[in-house]
């Protein structure tokens, strides 16, 4: 089970005006403004890769990744 | 490779109900199918491991046009962790055992239609970023707790 998440944050004013447009948007549109492709190096240098862990996936990150990506874990 | 697409991801949703494979968008991708404003690259599926999801999934790859080997395919179906196609017409994140949530079951149960999408509540996009601790997660947190706030006003 997630943990469960039970208390309020504030939304500030200019989230809320943001989140507000895009609930009144179809969704295509809102998939036409959410995904962007740009060119990540290295990750993207390869067409296929499978990890047995997900430990496994994250240190290949942290090892092979530009720290600029920001795959690292903190 | 271009920017993924709607109708990539309906493509998605028609394949898998095909062949009945049980998944979940999650990720920041299943963040925006909630109405999430952001931007993301690919797309990341939650997907249920054993055998028979496991074939449904590469048979529901292929015929999204997925270049898989045999050895690919079988690396697919066995269920690894975390693999990640860019052998097809869009770019594609398979996760298995995504941090922060401990059964496909218990997301399942959560989960959330979005227009025949199948999405993770958004208490578990959160605990997965939240648990995976990694940078670009850490940076997307606090305005993801807050649209989770703002996703369950407009449900109540």
């Amino acid at each position: 089970m997630a943990p469960a998440l039970t208390e309020d944050v504030p939304i500030p004013r200019e989230w809320r005006e943001e989140f507000e447009a895009a609930a009144r948007r179809p969704l295509a549109e809102r998939f036409r403004y959410a995904f962007i492709r740009t060119y990540k190096p290295i990750l993207d240098d390869a067409p296929f890769r499978a990890f047995d862990t997900m430990k496994d996936y994250r240190r290949w990150c942290e090892e092979n990744l530009p720290d600029w990506l920001g795959y690292g874990r903190i | 490779m271009a920017a993924f697409e709607y109708r990539q991801a309906e493509e998605i949703r028609e394949a898998f109900a095909r062949h009945a494979v049980r998944y979940l968008f999650i990720g920041k991708s299943g963040a925006i199918l909630l109405g999430f404003p952001d931007t993301t690259q690919d797309a990341d599926i939650f997907v249920e491991k054993d055998v028979r999801n496991g074939r449904a999934l590469v048979a529901a790859l292929r015929e999204l046009r997925f270049d898989l080997s045999p050895e690919q395919a079988a690396e697919v179906e066995r269920g690894k962790d975390f693999v990640q196609l860019k052998n097809g017409p869009f770019d594609l994140d398979l996760v298995f055992a995504p941090d922060g949530i401990e059964r496909f079951e218990d997301a399942w149960a959560r989960r959330v239609d979005v227009e025949g999408f199948p999405v993770c509540h958004i208490d578990d996009i959160i605990a997965s970023k939240a648990a995976s601790n990694r940078q670009k997660d850490r940076e997307s947190l606090p305005r993801l707790r807050s649209f989770r706030q703002f996703w369950l006003e407009r449900r109540r």
